[in-house]
Parts: C-alpha cells; structure tokens; sequence
C-alpha cells in the first residue's frame, strides 16, 4: 500500500497527522462546563441543598438511640438515604437534562465538526457532574457531623466502595434518559418519574418497610434501594449483601449498553 | 480572476446521493473547488445545498458517491480532515454562558497549532467583546464568533453555511471584509447562500442547485450570459423559475 501514489495533489501538502485533543483540552473542556454550572446556579441548588433539606428534616425526628456500636438510626438509615437521594437526583435527573440541551440546541453537533469527539463533552459532564455530587454529599456530611453529630460507617472502605459504585450506576441509568429524551423537557420528565420511582421502591418515602412486601422486594431489588442497604451495611460495619452489589452492577452494565445502543449526538 | 488558475482540487464531490425518507434530497451532485477558490452554492429552500455541505463536513454520511476534502473521505478519515476542515453551520449554537474569550480557549485547545487568540479576535473584529458572554452578544456578533471558532485551527478549507443571514447591513459587509482577507489568504471556501450581492462579491464560481440537482455551473458571469439576464438575481428566479426566498426588505 505505501507504493500507491498520494491521490490528493490540493496545493501538495503534506497529510495532516490526525490528532485528537488530549488531556489539556478536557480539562479545558471541564472548565468550560463547571462555568456553565457556576454560572446558572439554579441548578446547583438543588445538588446541593436537596441532601441537605433531606437531612435536615429526617435528622431532627430520627432516633437518637444508639443501635449498633455508638451507630444511631440518624446513622445507619438516614445518611445512607440522603447520599443515595443525591446520587440519583444528579446521575438520574440532572445530567440527561443537560446533556438532551446540549443535543437539542447544536451544541454536540457543532463539536462534532471539530476534532474533539463528542465523547469527550460526555466525560467532561460526568466529570462535573460528579464535582457536584461530592460537593453535595461533602456538604451534607459535615453539616451532619457538626450539628447532629454523625459518626463515620464503621467500614469506612467498604462505604466509600458502595457510594462510588452507586454513582456509577445512576449514572448509567441517566445515561439512558438521555439517550432516549428527545428535548430538554422530556428529559426532565423521564428523569423526574425515575428519580421518584426509584426513590419511592427504594423507601425515599419513610422507608420500605412502610410499601406492601412485593414492592418493597423489587425496591430492593433497584438501584435506590440496593444502594441505601450497602450502604447501611457498610455503615453498621455488616458484610454488604451481595444481591445489593449485583443488582447495582447490573443497573451500571445494563444502562451502558442501552444508552449507547441508542445514543444520538443529534 | 480566470476560472482555469485552479488545478487541483481541494474539494472533489462525485455523483452525491442522499436520501430522506421518500425524498431524494441530493441527487447526483458532482462539483469541484480548486485550492484557494470559493464556490457559491445557491439554490431556493430545500434545494439541498445544506445537505451537500453536512456531507462535505462528515455530518452526514452520503447514501451515494464520493467526497473527497484535501483528498480525504471526511467520514472514513474524520480525524484526518477535522485537522484542515473549518465548518460554521447554520444555526451554530454554542455554550451561551462562556465568553468569546472562554469559547476561542475551548475551540483552540482542540487543534495542535491554533491560531493566536488576537488575530482571531482581528479578523473577526470582536475584539472589544471578548470578555462578553455569548448569550449577550446581537446576532451579528454571534455569527462572528461562530466563524472566528470556524478558523481556530488554521483551516485549509472553510464551509459557511449562510453566512449573513439576519444580518444587517453593517455587520454584513464587516463579515465580508473578513471573508475577503482569508481569501487573500488562499483558504478554500465553500459558501452557502441566498443573498446575490454576497455571491457575486465573493464568489469565484457558482453552483446553483435545485431539487437536490446541480442546475448549472459556472462564473457569476457565465451564470448571467446563460439566463440572459442583466443581473445574477435575475438568472437565479430565470433559471429555478422561483422568487428569491427568505430574503427580507427593508424599508
């Protein structure tokens, strides 16, 4: 094949190296986008005051009395919930709706004439997207630490290992909102009805043991509800179930390999 | 300027096909655009000229024939002809709360020798709302900015998808000021367009379309001698038999 004569002679110039934005040019683009954020801030409102108006009504009714080793019920069922809620508002509501207004104004496509890869804009939004989770969790859990006087799970790695894990899949999840919303609004509503769906099988609504048994299994069978019951296991310092940890594996593999079977950049 | 001083191309398209449904909205489309040339590419509404430059850009991928950019397939080398391409699409929307500045940042970090910050900034003459957000900015200086971006990466190849549409006259001869200096520049443009005036100034050659057909080629000149007419305006409604579209009268 290299014998073969260059078939473009345009002004003879040599073929451009094909090249694609590196490192510096996502964290440009991260830049960019946390602008974006900062600079309409009624989105971050919510991230971050959702958990904490959660917390703070939950907290002041929860039980102070101590269940497992200095753990009271404020540990090991409400910060669970508050850190899951989160998760899911983020992951589930707010990521797709932005990413169907990126789609829905041109953004993704006048990227797409450039050589950064719209892929690129993806991971530049989870990026920030998992900025603000942090920062709305971090908030929580200092106000919790500071004012109710949360303790720490008791297997601190195992917690950290369950809450990544349980981003990762509500991000997959919201992935498929967005692959699917064909506008902003109907990326809100989509997202809207999983957030609520999810939170209400998940015991959002004073817990599962309030739903009748059925719901209450598929609950736990769900995103929401597996999180919040790894995550209070891990805070009682129990062993996490392992059906808890398939079933958000299996809500992170599924969401991928739905989103991108129907992902449209336009 | 002779018609003949281009020899090898830099944009070849070869019987172009794509279809929508039951509509074949390009259909056997074949032009060619020497290096350092700038094609017009006319037609009315629907006449499928946006959907002959999204091929040309890769945005779309042709049901049939060839496009060849700096002999390049710009879908099957993407990478390779987003290096030497610069597009501006109609209706080029953008990130509304980033300033120009934050925007040029953004769309130069993309390219491995961009163009510095100032000249962009020159030729598009935006240089006192480069701390402006972009959502503030008139439609005019928006389309400005949307072509600065365009040539952020030193193209060798420009497309400009109306250019000066809803602009006002001011903005439109500025816009063209600019246009005229990346000629001078041997950049290789391809200009979508309604409005004749903006043809006939900037236009080496024309590619007049309709029904997703090439209808006729040739200088504005030759245009004109074959419609028989004293104006390009009159060879376009002669030769598609349509009024002008979209183009607004101010009185």
């Amino acid at each position: 094949m290299s014998t073969a004569a260059p078939q473009h002679d345009a002004a003879a110039e040599p073929l451009p190296r094909p090249h694609r934005p590196g490192l510096r040019s996502l964290l440009i683009m991260v830049r960019a986008e946390a602008r974006m954020v900062v600079r309409d801030p009624a989105g971050l409102i919510t991230p971050l005051g959702l958990p904490l108006l959660i917390l703070l009504t939950s907290a002041s009714s929860a039980s102070r009395a101590v269940l497992i080793e200095g753990r009271t019920a404020l540990d090991l069922f409400v910060m669970p919930l508050v850190m899951v809620m989160v998760l899911t508002f983020i992951g589930v509501l707010n990521m797709p709706s932005f990413l169907a207004y990126y789609r829905r104004s041109g953004i993704l496509r006048r990227l797409a004439v450039t050589p950064a890869s719209p892929m690129m804009v993806l991971v530049a939004q989870v990026i920030v997207s998992i900025l603000q989770s942090v920062l709305g969790i971090g908030l929580a859990l200092a106000v919790a630490a500071i004012v109710f006087e949360v303790k720490p799970p008791l297997h601190l790695g195992a917690a950290v290992g369950v809450l990544v894990l349980c981003a990762a899949a509500m991000y997959s999840a919201g992935m498929i909102v967005a692959a699917i919303a064909p506008t902003p609004s109907a990326a809100v509503a989509i997202g809207l009805v999983g957030f609520l769906g999810l939170g209400a099988l998940g015991g959002m609504f004073g817990g599962r043991d309030a739903l009748p048994d059925p719901v209450a299994e598929i609950g736990a069978h769900l995103p929401f509800g597996a999180g919040v019951d790894a995550l209070s296991a891990a805070w009682a310092g129990q062993s996490v179930d392992a059906g808890s940890l398939l079933s958000l594996v299996l809500t992170l593999v599924l969401g991928l390999v739905i989103a991108l079977a129907l992902f449209r950049w336009e | 300027m002779t018609t003949q001083s281009f020899e090898s191309p830099a944009v070849q398209v070869e019987d172009l096909a794509k279809r929508y449904r039951d509509v074949l909205a390009v259909d056997a489309v074949s032009l060619s655009v020497g290096a350092g040339e700038t094609l017009g590419i006319l037609g009315a509404n629907g006449a499928g000229k946006t959907t002959t430059v999204e091929m040309i850009a890769g945005l779309r991928r042709p049901d049939g024939g060839s496009v060849s950019v700096m002999g390049m397939d710009p879908t099957r080398d993407r990478a390779r002809v987003r290096q030497v391409l610069g597009v501006q699409l109609q209706e080029g929307y953008l990130h509304g709360a980033l300033t120009v500045n934050e925007l040029l940042t953004l769309y130069r970090s993309f390219y491995p020798d961009p163009r510095p910050y100032t000249e962009l900034l020159d030729l598009v003459e935006l240089t006192s709302k480069a701390d402006e957000r972009f959502e503030k900015l008139s439609g005019g200086q928006r389309q400005r900015v949307s072509v600065a971006l365009a040539l952020a990466g030193r193209p060798r190849v420009l497309i400009l998808d109306e250019l000066t549409t809803g602009l006002d006259p001011v903005a439109r001869r500025r816009m063209w000021r600019s246009i005229e200096q990346l000629q001078s520049e041997g950049v290789t443009i391809l200009l979508v367009s309604h409005a004749m005036d903006e043809v006939s100034r900037l236009c080496d050659r024309i590619v007049l379309l309709e029904g997703g057909r090439v209808l006729t080629t040739g200088t504005p000149a030759e245009v004109v001698a074959e419609a028989g007419t004293a104006t390009l305006e009159d060879a376009f409604v002669a030769l598609t038999g349509q009024e002008l579209p979209e183009m607004e009268v101010f009185e």
